[in-house]
């Protein structure tokens, strides 16, 4: 046996949740579903937060402080740009959350248990969450061009 | 028992929150609510209406939901990253959750 | 589905291909690349190559294996930044003319005792603690066999699939959560554990849910399903917790119970008591105590209180 240390090797918080590309296999969406989920996750809670405290104003402070400080914000482009932001995550979130719950809650879309035989492609990519995932992909930019135009005041 | 009664509620929740938060959302198209851009539908004249009518019940159950799921989210997130400080994330998760929740009904019952 | 194209023993990989070996010294810490050159042949697995290479280049690169054809789990390795087995990986796979550099890595989310090398003491820790094995009520039963228990093949065909693990611990290495958190049970052992739960001989199914049921089991996955995606035998244990997952909260909400369990054949005509195993069968290493391994209870965290699941407790 050779003495001194085994080296942990395990790529921590960060780089797990922010990088889809950790493990380099090709074709697997489900994991950057899984970081964009996490990241986009955290994106809008940390947005509720402050949402919490932002509607308070008219309860503290009257209907004149809030529209006051809501045409601040509709002018402001940083805040327009956030707000963007947070549109798109919610988009996100929530369009696969509902592919998450019928996946980990109704335990659904994921494919049946089979005998493997070639090519050898687990069931679980060949299952609906597969196709509910592309369509996701393809919605969510659309309807986040639609939020966009939206809250940079296009119409 | 067991870490599956509050994880429950994380799907619980994700299901209340497609209804809650999807009418919440919709309330922003101008179309719909009569007003003329997405920002015009933030002016007290839109959003006042909406605390004191029966949404504002919908509202606070938004509010209480959304923040549940997403510190639980959270939660999970820092049990991962340190379980060794399990309790301690439970204490500050469940702390911001009240403080928040309280904040929210107040909100809701001062405009009421 | 990676690794797993039977036509790639058929195509001729690129003359010579660079490894770039990943090398750890545990004694000075020193990590490093380190590059060699291998003359190749058609048919040469990634395996064959790093045995070249000690064979007659640097005896000092570690690595484990042992049956050289994908079966008994030791060979797993990271191979151009994919968890694989080095046995099962055709270097025509993995290498080409434009791009002759293979990368090979030990595993994520183990601990590395020396270059290739592998700890793989907490990963079976976690496999023993889902316990991984038949449990019926009737233990003097088990112990002293009268017959067989009965599975019809539809029963069987439901499970097959999530039986054929070998252990390798490719999914762990590839799971994002495995990646972040020491104590998540990971794919292997929730697969194993689920295999157990759907088992119609397996009577412990309530004992093997609650050990699911903790903060570091079934509810840390998140379904990003890389697990199956590196899985050399199509365990496919992504589906396997999805599925255990959701049967938990069915049985807690009190939508499902496993209605029965194999029953136990007639007993054979020429049935005979079941025979001491011969002294050269026995463990000889006095450290291992077997009877302390299966009885020894599996704790888990109920409403704060760490509790002892015991054989048979839950009736
Ligand atoms: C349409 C509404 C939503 C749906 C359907 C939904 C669905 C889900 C589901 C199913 C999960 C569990 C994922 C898993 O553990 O694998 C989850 C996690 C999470 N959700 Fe939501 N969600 C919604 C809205 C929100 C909101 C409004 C917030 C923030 C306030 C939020 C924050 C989070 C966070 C932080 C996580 C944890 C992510 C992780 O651990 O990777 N979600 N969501
Ligand atoms: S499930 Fe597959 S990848 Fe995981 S240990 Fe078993 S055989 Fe290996
Ligand atoms: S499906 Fe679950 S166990 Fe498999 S890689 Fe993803 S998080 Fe890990
Ligand atoms: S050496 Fe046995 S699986 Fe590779």
């Amino acid at each position: 046996m050779s003495k001194g240390r085994a080296k942990e090797n395990r790529p921590g918080l960060l780089r797990a949740s922010l990088n889809p590309w950790l493990v380099r296999v090709e074709d697997h969406p489900e994991r950057l579903a899984f970081v964009l989920h996490r990241v986009t996750g955290v994106i809008i809670i940390a947005y509720l937060l402050l949402h919490i405290i932002v509607t308070n104003t008219p309860a503290r402070a009257g209907w004149e402080a809030w529209d006051q400080l809501m045409e601040q914000f509709g002018t402001n482009i940083v805040n327009q740009v956030g707000e963007f932001i947070v549109a798109g995550s919610v988009l996100f979130h929530g369009m696969n959350g509902i592919r998450l719950l019928l996946a980990e809650f109704f335990g659904v879309c994921i494919g049946r248990p089979e005998k493997p035989k070639p090519p050898y492609i687990p069931p679980t990519y060949r299952a609906c969450q597969r196709q509910l995932l592309y369509l996701i992909f393809a919605v969510w930019p659309i309807l986040w061009v639609f939020a966009g135009l939206l809250i940079f005041g296009v119409f | 028992m067991g870490a599956s009664r509050i994880q429950m509620w994380q799907y619980i929740t994700a299901i209340l929150l497609i209804v809650f938060l999807g009418g919440h959302l919709v309330e922003r198209l101008p179309w719909l609510v009569g007003a003329e851009s997405y920002h015009d539908t933030l002016r007290s004249s839109f959003v006042s209406k909406q605390y004191g009518s029966w949404w504002s019940i919908g509202l606070l159950i938004l509010a209480y939901t959304a923040l549940f799921h997403g510190l639980n989210g959270v939660r999970g997130i820092l049990h991962e990253w340190k379980p060794r400080l399990g309790t301690l994330w439970d204490a500050i998760i469940w702390a911001v959750f009240i403080v928040f929740a309280l904040i929210a009904t107040y909100t809701v019952a001062a405009l009421w | 589905m990676v690794g797993i194209d039977p036509k790639a023993a058929t195509r001729t990989p690129p003359k010579t291909v660079v490894f770039r070996v990943k090398r750890y010294n545990p004694k000075s810490g020193r990590e490093w690349w380190q590059e060699y050159k291998v003359e190749t042949h058609r048919g040469m697995t990634v395996l064959d190559a790093l045995l070249k290479i000690k064979e007659e280049k640097d005896h000092t690169v570690v690595m484990r294996y042992s049956c050289r054809m994908g079966v008994c789990g030791s060979c797993g390795m990271v191979i151009n930044g994919v968890p694989r087995l080095a046995c099962q990986t055709q270097i025509a796979e993995v290498a080409d003319e434009g791009n002759p550099v293979v990368t090979v890595e030990p595993l994520y989310n183990f601990p590395v005792v020396r270059d290739l090398l592998t700890d793989f003491t907490d990963f079976f820790e976690k496999h023993r603690s889902v316990k991984p094995y038949l449990l019926r009520k009737d233990r003097e039963e088990q112990e002293e066999p009268r017959g067989q228990y009965l599975v019809s093949p539809e029963e069987h065909a439901l499970m097959y699939e999530f039986t054929l693990c070998i252990s390798c611990g490719l999914c762990y290495a590839a799971c994002p959560v495995a990646a972040i958190d020491p104590d998540y049970l990971g794919p292997q052992a929730l697969g194993y554990l689920f295999r157990y739960v759907i088992d119609p001989r397996d009577e412990e199914w309530q004992m093997r849910l609650m050990i699911a049921d903790s903060e570091h089991g079934c509810h840390k996955c998140h379904y990003a399903a890389t697990c199956s995606m590196v899985c050399p035998k199509v365990v496919d244990p992504a589906q396997a917790i999805q599925r255990l997952r959701s049967l938990l909260f069915k049985y807690k909400l009190g939508l499902w119970r496993k209605k029965k369990t194999a029953p136990l054949s007639e007993k054979p005509k020429d049935w005979k008591p079941r025979k001491p195993l011969p002294p050269e069968a026995q463990l000889v290493s006095p450290d291992v105590d077997l009877e302390r391994l299966e009885s020894e209870p599996v704790t888990v965290e109920v409403d704060g209180k760490r509790v002892e699941l015991r054989y048979t407790i839950y009736d």
